[in-house]
């Protein structure tokens, strides 16, 4: 924190010129007001006028009451050039660039799928082929958690939920034949230290291909929340030493992949997980804060460091609310960047964002209905201004995405790209008077949950106490709650359920045993092969850039180029910063 | 299992298992229905087995998300047998998984599967149909 203010206090002090030109004139308001008291009184039923607004229960909703109907009266101070603006021009409530999806369309990132890594460059091609116009690597669960695929824990997990990497040369065989110099690719390592030791197999991959690193765009994830809270694991490090490793994979790659973007504050899991849609936003951006803190700390200038910064949201199914909050989270991100930390360049200022529509909103109940919220959810998504995305697939509730059900997620961007004409206009809602008000309440919202976080002692402190923890549970449990009593509605899962609900005759992803044989047969042979003083010699140098104040990122380069394999990272990592318990749930 | 005493249930999830959220839910959902519960979280299937024993629980609880729940079922009812609580014991296993592998962990001596929009009732009711026929048996 700046000398220990908030970034509530901060805004209250910098934005204080009043430059603000109402769209309203007084005059007009007040004749609104009269026909509205009248109209209310005479118009409105009783019933309606006592339940005049409503408070929706949703799956991960945030229970914002809604009012009957908005006006001009919902928002009278209306400052249109000062809150909304044109799009590209500050504070980019309606969009990072001016002419948005007419420039350039949405990037169409569907997750790549499960099995070994042959298995998975066919499917990556299999989506570009179908005019897919990015890549999301999708790990598997062993090298998610940092596992060697021949280590007991992997037992059963190799080629789960996502492909399985070990060593440099796996990295090859997912992108073999894949013009990594012109498609950009998100590799989905959720935690820093996952990232730190995946993404430099992906970089040496490359340099082993001739492409300079320089050509190389993409993005990771890298975010401490991942790995310290929303992960469940066998074994952590502490918040302290992840957030100390999410910085030094920044600072690598900012230097030296430039087009990559090394940070995707990640709201998704943890909402999926259990949290509102503000909690998400309020943790996000708590820990983009944190960052840019500890990175100013560290003597790099912000432009630096903010200008490839990007977040990752979930978006469910209350339509409204979630254009709103992506409009909402652009504003305020805007006001942190501008004013908490003085950035010039206007990409600093960019709230640019993945968004995946919500899995925790499908059901297992009648699957086809899920092709429905899932194209609903990214309907919002474009309308809230997205700049990339990923459709969950209808079996989401049985297994990882099907091939056919990873290509109806792509239909569904298409169809909503070329047939609903939805993209033509910027921001459409833009004006709206409820989208206006929902995205006031929303912003003031996200900022009281991060002025909370930073009254007691910032994101690393919230997370190593345990009460976003213990946050996190509570609302799991209130909204279980509300399922059970039926409070929350789900079609066919507690509201209109079948009498007996069949399983449909669907054809979803197995677990292919043969996946977990091949990668030990891959890694005995190349533990005999590779030269073993290199392997000793680059790991001793990690753990000595655990211990001192090397960049691990780099020290992990020069382990991947040595054939070093995940696992063996891994523990460098907790053999030299030493492992943390997690705090309870309960 | 004595009439008037507690179920003891313990909740756990193979190693590697990264969604914790069902865990969490169900812990909740059996000790508002006066469940004794013991949360291990990520382990091996050896340690499961083995607290198993140690916490002398009468069902074992495993949620699963990420897949692999048929080779990491089988080894764990193996163990189960080697600690001698395989028979005494009611194994059930909740989360995601395609439709037909809950005939292959019923097959395997699984208890009672369910999926991730069980209810707390339904849950509480598997567990103790699944000890009545314990005892029965």
């Amino acid at each position: 924190m700046t000398e220990g203010k908030t970034t509530r206090q901060i805004l209250q002090e910098k934005e204080t010129s009043d430059n603000s030109v109402p769209l309203y004139n007084p005059a007009a308001l007040k004749k609104i007001k009269e026909d509205f008291d009248g109209w209310l009184k005479e118009t409105v039923s009783t019933a309606d006028r006592e339940n005049w607004t409503a408070t929706p229960h949703n799956i991960l909703g945030s229970e914002l009451p809604r009012e009957l109907i908005y006006s001009p009266l919902s928002n009278p101070g209306f400052d249109y050039l000062g809150r909304l603006a044109f799009s590209g021009q500050e504070p980019y409530t309606r969009g990072l660039h001016p002419n948005m999806y007419r420039g350039r369309t949405f990037t169409m990132r569907q997750l790549s799928g499960a099995g070994a890594p042959e298995y998975i460059n066919q499917r990556l091609k299999m989506l570009l082929e179908h005019g897919a116009t990015g890549i999301n690597l999708a790990l598997d669960v062993a090298t998610v958690q940092m596992f060697d695929s021949d280590e007991p824990e992997a037992l059963g997990q190799v080629g789960t939920v996502g492909v399985p990497i070990d060593f440099t040369d796996d990295m090859a065989v997912i992108f073999k034949e894949i013009p990594i110099d012109k498609i950009s690719a998100s590799i989905v390592t959720h935690y820093p230290r996952n990232t730190a030791i995946v993404f430099p197999m992906y970089l040496v991959m490359a340099e082993r291909r001739g492409v300079p690193w320089e050509k190389l765009a993409g993005s990771v994830q890298n975010d401490f929340i991942m790995e310290n809270l929303v992960r469940g694991a066998c074994e952590y490090i502490s918040p302290k030493d992840s957030f100390r490793i999410q910085c030094d994979n920044i600072e690598f790659i900012r230097e030296r992949v430039p087009r990559w973007n090394y940070v995707t504050l990640n709201g998704y899991n943890l909402r999926e997980f259990g949290t509102s849609g503000i909690t998400e936003m309020a943790v996000g951006l708590a820990n983009g804060i944190a960052t840019i803190e500890e990175m100013l700390r560290r003597g790099h200038d912000v432009d630096f460091v903010a200008a490839r910064l990007a977040f990752f949201w979930s978006l469910g199914s209350d339509f409204f609310e979630e254009v709103a909050r992506l409009r909402a989270v652009r504003r305020l991100w805007y006001r942190i960047m501008k004013h908490r930390f003085g950035a010039k360049n206007p990409r600093s200022m960019w709230m640019r964002c993945h968004v995946q529509t919500s899995g925790g909103s499908l059901t297992r109940e009648e699957p086809m209905n899920n092709i429905v919220r899932s194209a609903y959810q990214a309907l919002a998504a474009i309308l809230g201004g997205c700049q990339s995305l990923h459709v969950d697939s209808y079996d989401e509730a049985y297994s990882v995405p099907s091939e056919e059900g990873s290509l109806v997620g792509l239909r569904t961007q298409q169809i909503i790209e070329a047939e609903s004409q939805a993209t033509q206009v910027v921001d459409p809602l833009g004006g709206s008077f409820y989208v206006e008000k929902l995205t006031n309440e929303i912003e003031e919202k996200i900022l009281n949950e991060l002025d909370e976080i930073e009254k007691r002692g910032g994101i690393v402190e919230v997370v190593a106490d345990g009460w976003l923890h213990k946050k996190v549970a509570a609302y799991i449990e209130a909204q279980q709650k509300q399922l059970d009593e039926g409070q929350i509605k789900v079609v066919g899962r507690n509201y209109h359920r079948a009498a007996d609900p069949k399983i449909p005759e669907i054809a979803v992803h197995h677990y292919d045993e043969a996946t977990g044989q091949q990668m030990r047969d891959k890694l005995a042979a190349l533990r005999q092969r590779r030269n073993k003083s290199q392997v000793i010699k680059t790991l001793e140098a990690l753990k000595q850039a655990c211990r001192g104040d090397g960049n691990v990122f780099a020290a992990c380069v020069d382990c991947a180029r040595a054939d070093v394999t995940e696992g063996e990272m891994r523990r460098a990592f907790t053999d030299a910063m030493g492992t943390w318990s997690a705090p309870g749930y309960m | 299992m004595t009439g008037s005493k507690k179920i003891r249930v313990l909740l756990a999830q193979f190693p590697l298992e990264t969604h914790t959220k069902g865990m969490i839910t169900v812990a909740g959902m059996l000790r508002d229905a006066g469940m004794e519960v013991v949360l291990l979280g990520n382990a091996l299937p050896a340690v499961i087995a083995r607290a198993a024993v140690q916490e002398d629980v009468d069902v074992v609880g495993i949620s699963s998300y990420c897949g692999g729940e048929l080779v990491l079922g089988e080894k764990l009812l193996a163990l189960a047998r080697e600690e001698g609580i395989r028979q005494e014991v009611a194994f059930i296993l909740g989360g995601i998984f395609p439709p037909d592998n809950a005939v292959g962990l019923m097959k395997l001596g699984f208890a009672a599967t369910f999926p991730p929009s069980a209810k707390a009732e339904e849950i509480v009711a598997g567990i103790k149909k699944a000890l009545a026929a314990k005892s029965a048996g």
